[in-house]
């Protein structure tokens, strides 16, 4: 992936996180939030937004997967991996 | 509700002193006068129920949630406004404070409100933020070394009597939080706070239930109860709590509804004999039994989660699904098997059915905490009952949870109706569960089998969202035009 297709993808992402999070502008969130305490999603709003990002992206993730991830840090990585998987 | 003998010893006498106090009250007349009899909360208080479930070490009694389960549902059978102000206080009101409340907030709230001098309200409902609790709008900001507090709160319960109020705040920066929710504690009587009309209500109209407006509250930093910003977790325990007292007094409704009804169908007689005589009522009132016993049974389960918030959260909500939308049902019944005399309000029979309707949308509306059950489903399926007659209703949840994830991944998490469904039959399996385990007399076996049946028989229910809704906007407007 080129480095302004990542950005692109990155922005993407974090465009859904802030719809996901209420009052959140994307401008404000850091790849160290935490989703839950950081961004205010509770257990089902984060899984909303990873099942909204599976939508978006065409992904396949696993729920199990899913529900390791609490930080927008692992958002990313848990979309990248799993593009990285599907242009494979 | 299935106390221990150890429970009973405690819980018998209180509920013996409380049928004393609770004599005085007239249901009908707090209904029509939209309150509680004067002093009637002072006298409970003197009993010690507002102590009920507080620790002993601040002067409450430090009874098991069981316990007060039992004597919320004691308390709700004589009438439902009184045990809403009770479980409300015993529940939501305090259990934040209980749970993640400091050494100092602990000395300097608890005393009052475990002898009941002084009561407790919770608001979390905004106008724009019902179900949907994360958009809570009301922002305490850093004020020096204080906090300023400003929002509308709605609905609250208890506004009217209550001496301390827990809410919940978007507490932006806060903790170095950046957006979390943080539980507030303070006294309502802070300049600032203001109250507003008590609510006109379609039932529990002895409860009081009014806004509260928040306008530029000046609160010291020791109104956060706990960690700033973990509003949304500790929101999740304070709700399990409510569920857990609301499920406890539909109990006490439909046990008292039920007595009304089945006394009138042995007393009424049509075609020559009494109603109690006909087939088709008594497998009515056979079901209704077996529904009344799967109530109780996932109370007690649930109850005895009290340690685990997880396992709590997860059986609340099943309890208060399944309790909320039975009652309803049952003292629906009671009002059917009165025949016309139901209709009529001087009986009463119509009194639980109205105070019990709101049950299925506070403390998260059914449908909402239905489709959270699901999602929990999906995520952490629970380990295998010990119970072989399990077996077959457990095959059957995990096949139907199996063929969603592997259909669609995490994707699953936005079939909504999908999860509904798969929450509902979660519910029903919790409740089989419980009955399943609970059960030793031939009719509670007969009941924890009738109540398995009917968790297969929604396990096996065609997945809702397999059926297209092309036409569904214009098919209203047709129908409705
Ligand atoms: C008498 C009374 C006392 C109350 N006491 C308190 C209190 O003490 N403290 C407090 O904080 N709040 C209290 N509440 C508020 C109560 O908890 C809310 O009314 C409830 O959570 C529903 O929110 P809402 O009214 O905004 O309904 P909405 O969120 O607007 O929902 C309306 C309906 O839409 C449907 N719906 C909504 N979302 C979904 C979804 N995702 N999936 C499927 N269906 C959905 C449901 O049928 C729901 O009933 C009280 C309310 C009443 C009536």
């Amino acid at each position: 992936m080129t480095q302004a297709s990542l950005t692109e993808v990155n922005g993407r992402i974090v465009a859904m996180i802030a719809q996901c999070a209420s009052g959140v502008r994307a401008q404000d969130i850091k790849p160290t939030h935490r989703l839950r305490e950081d961004l205010g999603l509770d257990s089902v709003g984060s899984m909303e937004l990873l099942s909204m990002l599976a939508e978006e992206l065409d992904l396949d993730v696993p729920v199990e997967e899913a529900a390791q991830v609490s930080t927008v840090e692992a958002t990313l990585a848990l979309a990248h991996r799993y593009l990285a998987q599907k242009q494979a | 509700m299935r106390p221990t003998a150890e429970e009973l010893n405690v819980v018998e006498p209180l509920k013996s002193s409380l049928s004393q106090v609770l004599r005085r009250v007239r249901p009908l007349e707090v209904d029509q006068e939209h309150r509680l009899p004067e002093g009637l909360l002072a006298e409970l208080g003197e009993l010690g129920v507002f102590g009920l479930t507080l620790p002993t070490s601040h002067g409450g009694a430090g009874l098991s949630a069981v316990a007060a389960c039992t004597v919320v549902a004691h308390v709700a059978a004589v009438d439902r406004s009184v045990a809403t102000t009770l479980g409300l206080h015993l529940g939501l009101g305090t259990r934040g404070l209980v749970a993640f409340g400091s050494k100092s907030q602990h000395e300097r709230w608890l005393p009052g409100l475990a002898e009941g001098r002084t009561i407790a309200a919770f608001a979390t409902t905004e106008s724009e933020a019902g179900s949907d609790v994360a958009a809570v709008k009301t922002t305490a900001s850093v004020d020096g070394a204080g906090l300023k507090l400003s929002g509308t709160k709605v609905y609250v319960t208890n506004a009217r009597l209550a001496k301390v109020l827990t809410l919940t705040a978007a507490t932006p920066g806060l903790g170095g939080a950046k957006k979390g929710l943080s539980l507030l504690i303070l006294d309502p009587a802070t300049q600032g706070v203001s109250l507003g009309a008590e609510e006109r209500k379609l039932g529990l109209r002895g409860s009081s239930t009014c806004t509260i407006t928040l306008d530029d509250v000046s609160l010291g930093a020791d109104a956060v109860v706990g960690e700033p910003g973990q509003g949304a977790r500790q929101l999740e325990h304070v709700l399990s709590w409510g569920r857990l007292l609301l499920s406890a007094g539909c109990v006490g409704t439909t046990r008292v509804s039920l007595r009304t009804a089945l006394a009138h169908v042995k007393l009424r007689k049509q075609f020559g004999k009494p109603l109690f005589g006909q087939e088709v009522v008594q497998r009515q009132l056979h079901a209704a039994a077996a529904g009344l016993f799967g109530m109780e049974a996932i109370v007690t389960r649930a109850a005895r989660a009290e340690g685990d918030f997880a396992a709590l959260a997860r059986l609340t909500t099943a309890s208060k699904v399944f309790c909320s939308e039975r009652a309803w049902e049952l003292c629906d019944l009671s009002l059917q098997l009165h025949g016309g005399a139901g209709f009529i309000e001087d009986t009463g029979v119509a009194l639980p059915l109205r105070d019990a309707r709101v049950t299925r949308i506070f403390e998260g509306a059914n449908d909402v905490l239905a489709t959270h059950a699901g999602l929990s489903e999906l995520m952490t399926p629970l380990p295998q009952s010990p119970h072989a007659a399990m077996a077959e209703l457990e095959a059957a949840l995990a096949e139907r949870r199996t063929a969603l994830s592997t259909a669609y991944g995490v994707r699953a998490f936005n079939r909504r109706a999908a999860l509904h469904a798969l929450g509902r039959a979660a519910i029903l399996r919790d409740v089989a569960a419980a009955a399943t385990s609970l059960a030793s007399s031939p009719g509670e076996l007969d009941a924890a089998a009738q109540l398995r049946a009917q968790a297969l028989a929604a396990v096996r229910l065609p997945l809702s969202d397999e059926v297209p809704l092309p036409f569904l906007e214009r098919f209203l407007e047709e129908v409705l035009s």
